[in-house]
């Protein structure tokens, strides 16, 4: 990613266990609007490979997977009506 | 001598009545005075939800009279708790009196929102209550073949193995009445597996194979499409059925939110290892009505009662409790026709499922009665 896209909407949801941060993940897509960039922080290790995995199911754009200080970022672009 | 010290427990299911057992064989009267407040109408045993729209077990033997299942020196009011103050520490029921406390315990469990999957109510089946488990078994009966979808439609859900056990069963069950090959089952599921936890998942997902059971994962139920009968996911799946079995969407009971204890869906968020609430030592949350990461189950309401009790036992004694609550949890569930596995887990340690047991579908079996003359009653 050339240039970061700022995230339209951060969820945290750090602390919390699969399947915590997808759910999450989901229901804030459910209130997103088409092109709002959502940015989900997960000390999860499962979500590392769920939240790409719903993302690409949903017909959604996966910007990225980042490896943070002690969490994970994975930001999402909602791209379907 | 000092008066009693009040435990004040609010809720009549599972977690309510084992805690206040527990509490009572734990402590004198002289000491803990306990009070149970709860509005259900019948004790029923939940888990039985899974057998009886099969006629696997009359639904008499699962429900039983809540007043009769407390110990001796428990006070139980059935009533219902409208409003819960922290701050001032009384709770309020509708009849209109207050109830104060040295300890409050919040048991409250949850309650279903159908209302938050747009088609749901009057199309959708379910096995997760009483009377919709026998209007169930009414429905299975007339059915002679087509598409039977099986899922839930969000998560978190009580006991989450259950649609999967179900799923086993009806798989059994259509076999014995010899119209299984006339009939699809589809077993859809959230996540991008067929249960939560992974290790369980793989072993689950074997065996639906083996009996042709048909898997959509990924799968969040955004809509009912009654008219087509067809069932619609956010991510934009469709699968179409001639009878839906769907458990509907759960939350935290309303007085928890309007006393502005809960999360967004109506959960109160707990210390993990201590079950307080909001750094007061004399408020805990066990059960269903908890946002804890561990299964809404019977079991973990079992597990918590024993930690808080002889916590709160200790505290009355002048004794430090050290224990802490480690999330520990025993479930029997049903894997197919005569077999179950038994998965023991922790916050820590994921529960392993190498093979299933006949034996362990006779711990399922029973388990009403155990829970009926054993467990409720605070003795296991
Ligand atoms: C189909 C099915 C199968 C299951 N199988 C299993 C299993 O195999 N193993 C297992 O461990 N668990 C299982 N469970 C889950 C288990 O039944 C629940 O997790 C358990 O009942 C939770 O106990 P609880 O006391 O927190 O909530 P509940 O048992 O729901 O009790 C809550 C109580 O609070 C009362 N209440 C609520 N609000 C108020 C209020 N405002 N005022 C007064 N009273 C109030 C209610 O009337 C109710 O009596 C199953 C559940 C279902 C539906």
């Amino acid at each position: 990613m050339a240039e970061e896209t700022k995230p339209t909407k951060i969820i945290d949801a750090r602390g919390s266990y699969c399947p915590g941060p997808l759910m999450e993940l989901i229901k804030n897509y459910k209130q997103a609007k088409t092109g709002d960039v959502i940015s989900l922080y997960s000390s999860d290790s499962g979500t590392k490979t769920d939240a790409p995995a719903w993302i690409k199911k949903s017909g959604n754009e996966l910007i990225g997977v980042y490896d943070r200080d002690g969490y994970f970022e994975i930001v999402l672009k909602k791209t379907r009506q | 001598m000092t008066n009693p010290k009040r435990a004040l427990i609010l809720g009549d299911g599972a977690a309510g009545t084992i805690l206040s057992n527990k509490l009572r064989l734990l402590t004198n009267k002289e000491e803990l005075e306990i009070v149970v407040i709860g509005n259900s109408r019948q004790h029923y045993f939940k888990p039985d939800g899974i057998q009886i729209p099969f006629s696997l077990k009359p639904y008499r033997k699962s429900v039983k009279n809540p007043a009769f299942l407390f110990n001796s020196g428990i006070n139980y009011i059935r009533d219902e708790v409208i409003r819960i103050d922290i701050a001032q520490r009384f709770v309020t029921v509708k009849s209109g009196k207050s109830y104060d406390y040295d300890y409050l315990i919040i048991a409250t469990g949850n309650r279903f929102t159908p209302e938050d999957v747009p088609g749901y109510e009057g199309e959708a089946k379910h096995f997760y209550d009483l009377q919709p488990t026998l209007a169930l078994k009414e429905d299975l009966a007339r059915f002679n073949g087509g598409d039977i979808v099986v899922g839930q439609s969000s998560i978190p859900i009580q006991c989450p193995p259950a649609p999967y056990e179900f799923t086993f069963l009806l798989d059994q069950y259509l076999r014995e009445r010899g119209i299984r090959d006339k009939t699809n089952i589809h077993y859809i599921y959230p996540l991008n597996r067929v249960f939560t936890m992974s290790t369980v998942a793989k072993f689950i997902d074997e065996l639906f194979e083996e009996k042709g059971i048909m898997t959509h994962t990924l799968f969040n139920v955004d809509n009912i499409d009654s008219k087509n009968k067809r069932v619609n996911s956010i991510e934009g799946e469709s699968v179409n059925y001639d009878m839906l079995i769907l458990v509907p969407p759960h939350r935290g009971q309303k007085v928890i939110t309007e006393s502005g204890l809960a999360d967004e869906l109506g959960y109160v968020d707990v210390d993990r290892h201590r079950l307080t609430y909001a750094g007061n030592d004399d408020v805990f949350v066990i059960g269903d009505a908890t946002n804890l990461p561990v299964s809404k189950a019977g079991a973990a309401a079992h597990f918590q009662s024993g930690y808080l009790s002889h916590h709160i036992a200790s505290d009355i004694g002048g004794a430090a409790y050290e224990e802490q609550y480690n999330g520990e949890c025993a479930c029997t569930t049903v894997t197919g026709k005569d077999n179950a596995i038994t998965l023991f887990f922790s916050y820590d340690r994921p529960p392993r499922s190498n093979f299933h047991s006949k034996s362990d579908f006779l711990l399922k079996w029973t388990s009403a009665d155990t829970y009926f003359s054993g467990m409720v009653r605070g003795i296991m």
